[in-house]
């Protein structure tokens, strides 16, 4: 973004008064930079942004996403992060329509619209009460509530759209909402005002407002000093989650109707407004009004990017735009790429720009005077031998064979990998065991194994690589862009697909460790960039027809030394040449690599070390910032790797490739004894970790016969929910029964309690 | 006798904050120097840039005689200078072998860390120690206080240090603790271990030290031998000394006999 040149503040070294929490040279700026760019677009093009449709267009669709900035505001000012507001705008709309449409439950409006609002509600709820009570990492947390959602989005609707327009005309009250006034502007933008103004002062006038900036700027002196902050951060995912029920609302009010697709991405736009608009990823600092202009500065953008693809929802005007804009036409999918690029923009300006006062020392320069000192960037901060006792590993230094194995982190993955693989024999015997059944247990595990391998290592490293999905996705489309539209051979394909995932790793780890943003945050921008530019290469287009000699990558043993003409006539060899096929050998080698890296060489120490201390792991001399980067890049190859796999095997590839799969890879490695936190993780237990989610995955896909000869299955888009269930529990599950103990601390107090009343005889 | 550092007219200032201002220190071989005085005297700071993590603007470092110019903490450790950070720096998640040998894992074939090498001198440097811990293979974060402190000690002693500095060493111990670790100075000064204690407790210091500097604001308002000073006359030192009337131990010494 180039709008840095006139919208930075100006942090002066002495100040008269205190500086606003309603107004600032920040949002000043914001509006100037708009100003000139609304400027620049009717020079160009009067035709469209010369009319009063387009701004009010504009107005009306940044009032939604505005609403859902002044929840983010609270959340993100507390130092956190609300990834499920997307899908919290779409369940809202869902349960509103299920509610009031009249094919299903036909109920009045209002008692429909507080339902909706009550799930909204529910939904914040349970994300303050995750990142509090249970500690979960926000950002971890709600990404899973995001999918979470968005599979019961789906589960709820079939994927099919609803409309009521004929019953809407009985309620105008509430669907006027969301027309035109006689004043000539969209009601949606009243709406937006008066809840700005509500937000600005609650966060600039009130206690709760000053309790928000003390709890983000420093929650535990905030603890020290009375403020509940364990409140105080329930209550901002609650409004971060209300905002986004009345957003829903709004949008049901508008359409009359619904998409399963509603609030798809939405999240991406209320943090890239809320960035945009001043706020610091790293908390106690944001203002409403910023992040209200940062909505309109990104809905402006996002507006002017989408408007070039004629897509129904906006028709009415779109025409004009694509007559300026001529043959250039972003395919659909693509806009998150530029979102994403401008989140991660948004969120180097304040420590690069602001805090380095990189605009003062040059302007300074230029007039030859001595420039201002940079402001304190702030030294390594101070983090203790982090104490977060494994007793039960302390008890397990002692033990021997079994029991050892017990104490051992992995041990839940591998006994649950049993476990589940003889459920799945007892459900159906007559399938399971079939050879069929566990080849295609083991594609799909290839799949999830890979990224896990490298999500290991970054998960070790205390880092997280949230774009491990989307990766896969920019890699295949990378292969099969080069085979299908510029004629590559197979080689030059594998190469550009690896290439493309390299890339990606680079960028990640050049994010996270140069320029020092939250591994969480660079690659959010990466999930988003990499799958928009997967859509763009292919142009949202499924691409198929790739050279055979490729395909053989994704093929089984037999095929590929067919190939060569050296296939097995029979034997053992030949059944073991058809159950095995060549992406399984080579994910046994790379683990088997991977695996001698992590548990035998000094890289791998270096990894659990940083992830143990970073501060401990740099004094003592390891390049802390070169391990966090060569583990990015690994897992990015890693993502790369499968999604070159899942062209061949596929022999097609298709946008939505991967997606999802960053929350098995994940919940693989947690399972399989990482920690959310950092330190811990091993090849063995990752792999165990992927069984266990390939396991249950088959397992809920599994066709159950009763004994009455019924069958049931289980409807594919209820599987997103489970797995989101799955990867919450596990990262519960290891931080309280793996870290605290928990089991343990109860059943001392369980027996601390049956003591007493014996009196002393246990 | 040569002494092992000496720091003279050592200038640092952060910005217009001036944090040291003409301070000189020595510490002799096999001497426990207690460096004293409120927040914000420079004890820390003056440390730091003895080990390089802090440039100094002005003044002389000398180790053993020579002068040096330490760029990082690395540089001073590969002098012989060990400093043990109050939060002890150490990695929970890793056990007591892996924390001793912490960056520097000996290894196999020059690819693998050597691991059966590894514990077997993990448990010499900790018998060097007399300091017991159940076994090398505990999580260092299942340890007490005073046990990770005796691991980072134990790290900075494989480094086979001639100075190690003690960053406020009893600050996070208990009493019990405390006393362990006097007794692990002691050992070290036996072995020829030359230690700087940065202290807000001079009990601890009069126990085990042998000489003791006061700085305050950022300038050095005098030391003393422990067995002619009390810590009254310390404490008088650091709330009313001045750089002016700063005698040496050795002036020092004659008044108080």
């Amino acid at each position: 973004m180039t709008s840095t040149s006139v919208q930075a503040p100006a942090p002066v070294a002495v100040q008269k008064r205190a500086p606003s929490l309603y107004f600032g040279g920040w949002e000043l700026g914001l509006i100037v930079f708009m100003m000139i760019l609304y400027a620049i677009g009717v020079w160009i093009n009067p035709d469209f942004f010369g009319t009063t449709d387009a701004l009010s267009a504009v107005f009306r669709d940044a009032s939604r996403y505005g609403i859902m900035a002044i929840g983010m505001t609270f959340v993100i000012v507390n130092k956190e992060i609300d990834l499920s507001v997307g899908s919290t705008l779409g369940l809202t709309t869902v349960v509103f329509s299920i509610l009031f449409s009249p094919t299903n439950y036909d109920m009045d409006v209002w008692p429909a619209a507080a339902a909706a609002l009550g799930v909204a509600l529910g939904i914040g709820l349970i994300n303050g009460l995750l990142v509090t009570v249970l500690q979960v990492p926000s950002f971890i947390a709600t990404l899973t509530m995001l999918f979470i959602g968005r599979g019961l989005v789906l589960g709820l609707t079939g994927g099919e759209n609803m409309s009521y327009d004929i019953k809407t005309r009985d309620f105008p009250a509430f669907f006027s909402l969301a027309d035109t006034n006689s004043l000539g502007f969209n009601n949606q933008i009243i709406i937006f005002l008066v809840v700005a103004a509500i937000g600005a002062v609650v966060l600039a006038s009130t206690r709760m407002g000053f309790e928000t900036y003390a709890t983000g700027g420093n929650e535990q002196a905030a603890r020290y000093s009375g403020v509940p902050t364990r409140w105080v951060r329930i209550r901002s995912y609650i409004l971060s989650s209300l905002t986004a029920g009345i957003a829903g609302l709004m949008t049901v009010a508008q359409s009359h109707g619904l998409t399963s697709q509603e609030g798809l991405g939405a999240e991406l736009i209320a943090i890239a407004s809320v960035i945009v608009g001043g706020a610091s990823i790293v908390g106690g600092r944001g203002r409403i009004a910023g992040s209200c202009l940062g909505a309109l500065l990104v809905v402006l953008i996002d507006k002017v990017l989408r408007e070039q693809i004629p897509v129904t929802r906006t028709q009415d005007f779109g025409g004009t735009l694509i007559e300026v804009q001529g043959s250039i036409q972003l395919p659909a999918g693509a806009v998150p790429a530029f979102l994403g690029l401008i989140l991660l923009v948004s969120v180097l300006i304040e420590p690069w720009l602001v805090r380095r006062r990189v605009l003062q020392r040059a302007w300074a320069r230029i007039r030859g005077l001595p420039p201002p000192l940079a402001l304190e960037t702030g030294g390594i901060a101070i983090t203790g031998a982090q104490t977060r006792g494994t007793v039960a590993q302390a008890r397990g230094v002692e033990a021997r064979g079994f029991r050892a194995f017990f104490h051992r982190r992995d041990a839940a993955a591998i006994m649950l990998m049993v476990a589940l693989w003889a459920l799945g024999l007892w459900f159906r015997p007559d399938f399971w065991g079939s050879l069929d059944n566990t080849f295609a247990m083991l594609l799909a595990f290839t799949e999830i194994g890979l990224l896990a391998i490298g999500l290991t290592f970054v998960i070790a490293n205390g880092d997280i690589d949230l774009s491990v999905g989307s990766v896969l996705a920019f890699a295949g489309a990378a292969a099969a862009f080069l085979m299908k539209e510029m004629d590559a051979s197979p080689l030059v394909a594998v190469i550009g697909g690896f290439a493309a995932g390299a890339a990606a790793g680079v960028i990640n780890g050049w994010l996270t460790t140069r320029l020092k943003l939250p591994a969480f945050v660079s690659t959010l921008g990466m999930f988003y960039m990499a799958r928009g530019l997967a859509a763009w290469l292919v142009a949202g287009r499924q691409l198929s027809g790739f050279p055979e000699t490729f395909n053989l990558i994704g093929r089984n043993v037999y095929d590929v030394l067919d190939a060569f003409g050296i296939a097995p006539t029979g034997g053992l060899w030949l059944a073991v040449a058809k159950a095995v096929s060549a992406q399984t050998i080579f994910l046994a080698v790379v683990a088997v690599l991977a695996a001698i890296v992590l548990g035998h060489m000094p890289y791998g120490q270096k990894c659990y070390a940083i992830g143990g201390n970073e501060r401990a792991a740099a004094y003592s001399g390891i390049n802390t910032a070169r391990v966090r980067f060569t583990a990015f890049v690994f897992s990015a190859l890693c993502a790369a790797a499968a999604g070159v796999i899942y062209v061949a095997y596929y022999r097609s590839f298709n946008p939505s490739a991967g997606q999802l799969r960053e929350l098995d890879a994940i919940a693989s490695v947690i399972i399989g004894g990482g920690s959310i936190f950092g330190g811990y993780g091993t090849i063995a237990g990752s792999l165990a970790g992927a069984a266990v989610i390939t396991l249950i995955r088959s397992l809920l896909s599994l066709q159950i016969i009763w004994s009455d000869g019924t069958s049931f299955v289980l409807p594919q888009h209820w599987m997103n929910v489970f797995i989101g269930l799955i990867l919450l529990f596990a990262v519960v599950g290891d931080i309280w029964l793996r870290q605290n103990n928990i089991f343990a601390i109860w059943v001392e107090g369980w027996r601390a309690a049956q003591r007493r009343p014996i009196g002393g005889t246990a | 006798m040569t002494p092992i550092v000496e720091m003279r007219g050592i200038r640092k200032s952060f910005g217009p904050v001036r944090a040291l201002w003409d301070v000189s220190l020595y510490l002799m071989p096999g001497e426990i120097l207690g460096l004293v005085g409120d927040n914000s005297a420079g004890k820390s700071t003056l440390m730091k840039v003895l080990t390089g993590a802090y440039i100094r603007d002005e003044g002389e470092v000398l180790v053993e005689g020579t002068e040096t110019h330490f760029k990082s903490p690395h540089e001073s450790r590969d002098r012989g200078i060990e400093m043990i950070y109050q939060d002890f720096a150490l990695c929970g998640n890793m056990d007591i072998g892996q924390n001793i040998f912490l960056g520097r894992w000996p290894k196999r074939l020059g690819l693998f860390v050597h691991k059966p090498r590894m514990y077997a001198e993990a448990k010499t440097v900790l018998s060097r120690l007399k300091v017991d811990v159940n076994s090398v293979f505990q999580k260092v974060e299942s340890l007490s206080g005073g046990r990770q402190q005796s691991v980072a000690i134990a790290r900075a002693i494989s480094f086979n240090p001639k100075v190690v500095i003690f960053d406020e060493p009893t600050a996070n111990l208990s009493v019990m603790a405390t006393e362990r670790l006097l007794e692990t100075m002691t050992e070290l000064k036996r072995q020829g271990v030359a230690q700087i204690i940065i202290s807000h407790r001079l009990t601890d210091i009069f126990e085990v030290g042998d000489r003791i500097q006061v700085l305050k604001r950022g300038q050095s308002v005098g030391d003393r031998y422990i067995r002619h000073t009390n810590e009254k006359e310390v404490l008088e030192l650091i709330v009313s000394g001045t750089a002016e009337t700063a005698l040496s131990a050795d002036d020092a010494a004659p008044k108080a006999a």
